[in-house]
């Protein structure tokens, strides 16, 4: 498990337990940093990298917070309204002091494949939103219509357009959106979360 | 006696004046030694031995010069009057004698009195000296029951304080035996982890003594302490029950504080009870911070310490009261903490009150006078 790239965040207000933490994150190659309250962890210049933050759930002010990562929540005691209370402020997992180290390690391994995986995931969505954004207003009616499974004879009657028109509007959103079929592009509407053209279609039937 | 005077006197021819002094001196003499019937008739005889022996005519009763018989007459009513003023101061010198005897026996009866009420009050006093060790014992034995009552409140504070370090010791532990697994020797960072477990170890033992200091029963032990650290120990044994009460914990302690003389668990115990009730006095709050802030200081010869909530607060009415045994406005107090507060304080010397804060909750405040 060499990762150098991602970094794991501990917030913890025992710094024994921080230094302990570290130690052992950092031994599997890990990047590692501690803070002692939430507000220096949300204070801190945190790098643009996969990563998760180790919580220590009693520390005050914790509740409203948006870490933007996954979160592994660590405890004294776990009772069931703390568990709750965890689960609720978004844990991935929820583990009691002491424990194994393994444990830790794979929940910390878990959380940054989430991480790394919603990362990838908002990598694209963005890409595909710059792409889309980059499509003219006539190619964004067009695609529409395309991915509601319209025939280019009915898109040109639609928006008043030849068919030759229709065809080479539709062969530019399918370059630009960089779709080599049909189905891929009709799943690039649905990460764009797009409105689909069916409200029309059924206008004019 | 007055023969013999009465011869010597006659042989030597002395006058009836010499002679009749002579025989005064004899009655006052008599007088003073003999009751008051002799010097009366020792005048008597006087009398008749002047007139025979020494009054012309001599050897009979006659009396030839008028001038001798008032002379006579004279000395009978002196020899009578000094045998009755000599009766008088003698009387007068018995009754003094008697009335000094009966003083006497007076002041021994009451010197008997005065012993024997000595005596009770002896035992009265021993029995109010062991009746007051008693109730000083009793005390400390209620002081100690609360205390445990009190740690027996605080477990989960305390036991969130023992196992942090636990935990930091197990992790530090398998930090260990992932590097001894290692193919690459890392002597160093080995040694760091296992200086930590050390120091971990030795601060959860720490934690337990002070929580064992806490729950044994022992004599009051004075020492010279700095309160400052007093509250610092003492705040870590209440920090969960503020985290679960929703409350934040403020410290705001005075800098190089001078010493007091008190003995460190009784005082850690007010500080941990006073800090519980405010916490408890804010679990209602709702539409405000639950804010605890214990403050130190001194001024005027005393340090004192505060406890300020931002609870419900106090009335007046109530404030009188809630220092007296057995009254709680808690559904599962004893109300013990806050009259055992007070008594411990006072056996320090020092004084405990409330008052309330200006806008919400109220504030306990107490001083202890500084030592040396």
């Amino acid at each position: 498990m060499k990762d150098a790239d991602a970094m794991v965040f501990v917030v913890d207000d025992d710094s024994s337990i921080r230094e302990a933490i570290k130690n052992l994150v950092s031994l599997v190659g890990l990047g590692v940093e501690t803070f002692g309250t939430a507000q220096e962890f949300l204070r801190s210049e945190r790098p643009d990298v996969p990563g998760c933050v180790v919580l220590d759930v009693e520390l005050p002010g914790l509740s409203g917070l948006d870490l933007q990562r996954p979160i592994i929540f660590i405890t004294g005691y776990g009772d069931i309204p703390m568990s709750v209370r965890a689960m609720k402020a978004g844990a991935l997992e929820f583990l009691t002091k002491p424990f194994r180290d393994q444990e830790l390690l794979d929940a910390i391994q878990h959380a940054l494949e989430r991480d790394r995986a919603a990362r990838q995931h908002s990598r694209e969505s963005a890409e595909l939103h710059e792409r889309f954004d980059g499509l003219t207003s006539r190619e964004r009616e067009v695609m529409s219509l395309v991915v509601a499974g319209w025939l280019n004879k009915q898109i040109g009657f639609e928006l008043r357009i030849s068919e030759i028109t229709v065809k080479i509007h539709r062969g530019r959103v399918m370059n630009k959106m960089g779709a080599q079929s049909l189905a891929e592009l009709v799943k690039m509407t649905e990460k764009l979360e797009l409105p689909t053209a069916k409200d029309q279609s059924a206008k004019t039937k | 006696m007055v023969a013999v005077l009465t011869f010597v006197c006659f042989r030597l021819r002395v006058n009836l004046t010499i002679a009749s002094l002579l025989y005064l001196t004899v009655v006052v003499l008599l007088s003073v030694t003999y009751a008051v019937v002799g010097s009366i008739f020792v005048s008597v005889v006087a009398v008749l031995c002047l007139d025979y022996f020494f009054a012309p005519p001599l050897f009979s009763l006659r009396l030839a010069d008028p001038l001798d018989i008032v002379a006579l007459v004279v000395f009978l009513g002196t020899a009578l009057l000094i045998g009755r003023l000599m009766a008088q101061r003698k009387r007068a010198e018995q009754a003094l004698q008697k009335v000094l005897e009966e003083l006497e026996l007076k002041v021994q009866e009451r010197t008997a009195e005065l012993a024997k009420a000595n005596d009770e009050l002896r035992g009265e006093i021993n029995e109010r000296q062991l009746a007051e060790e008693a109730l000083q014992k009793a005390q400390a034995e209620l002081a100690h029951v609360s205390r445990v009552m009190t740690l027996g409140e605080l477990t989960a504070s305390i036991s969130h304080e023992v196992n942090q370090p636990i935990a930091a010791i197990v992790t530090n532990g398998q930090v260990c035996l992932r590097l001894l697994a290692l193919e690459m020797r890392r002597p160093d960072d080995l040694r760091t982890a296992v200086e930590r477990i050390v120091r971990d170890a030795n601060r959860a033992s720490e934690v337990i003594q002070r929580i064992r200091a806490l729950a044994k029963r022992s004599e009051p032990q004075m020492d010279s302490l700095d309160i400052n650290e007093v509250i610092r120990e003492a705040i870590p044994l209440v920090q969960r029950e503020v985290f679960n009460h929703g409350a934040s914990l403020r410290a705001e302690l005075a800098f190089a504080l001078p010493p007091v003389l008190g003995d460190r668990v009784q005082l850690q115990q007010v500080v941990i009870n006073l800090l519980i009730n405010g916490v408890e006095a804010m679990a209602p709050i709702m539409d405000r911070p639950r804010e605890l802030l214990i403050r130190s200081g001194h001024e005027a010869g005393e340090v004192y310490v505060a406890v300020r909530d931002s609870g419900i607060g106090i009335d007046a009415k109530t404030a009188e009261e809630l220092f007296s045994a057995f009254f709680t406005t808690k559904p599962s107090g004893m109300g013990m903490g806050l009259s055992i507060s007070r008594s411990i304080i006072r056996a320090h010397g020092g004084r405990l009150w409330v008052s309330p804060n200006p806008d919400h909750g109220a504030a306990f405040q107490f001083t202890v006078p500084i030592y040396g």
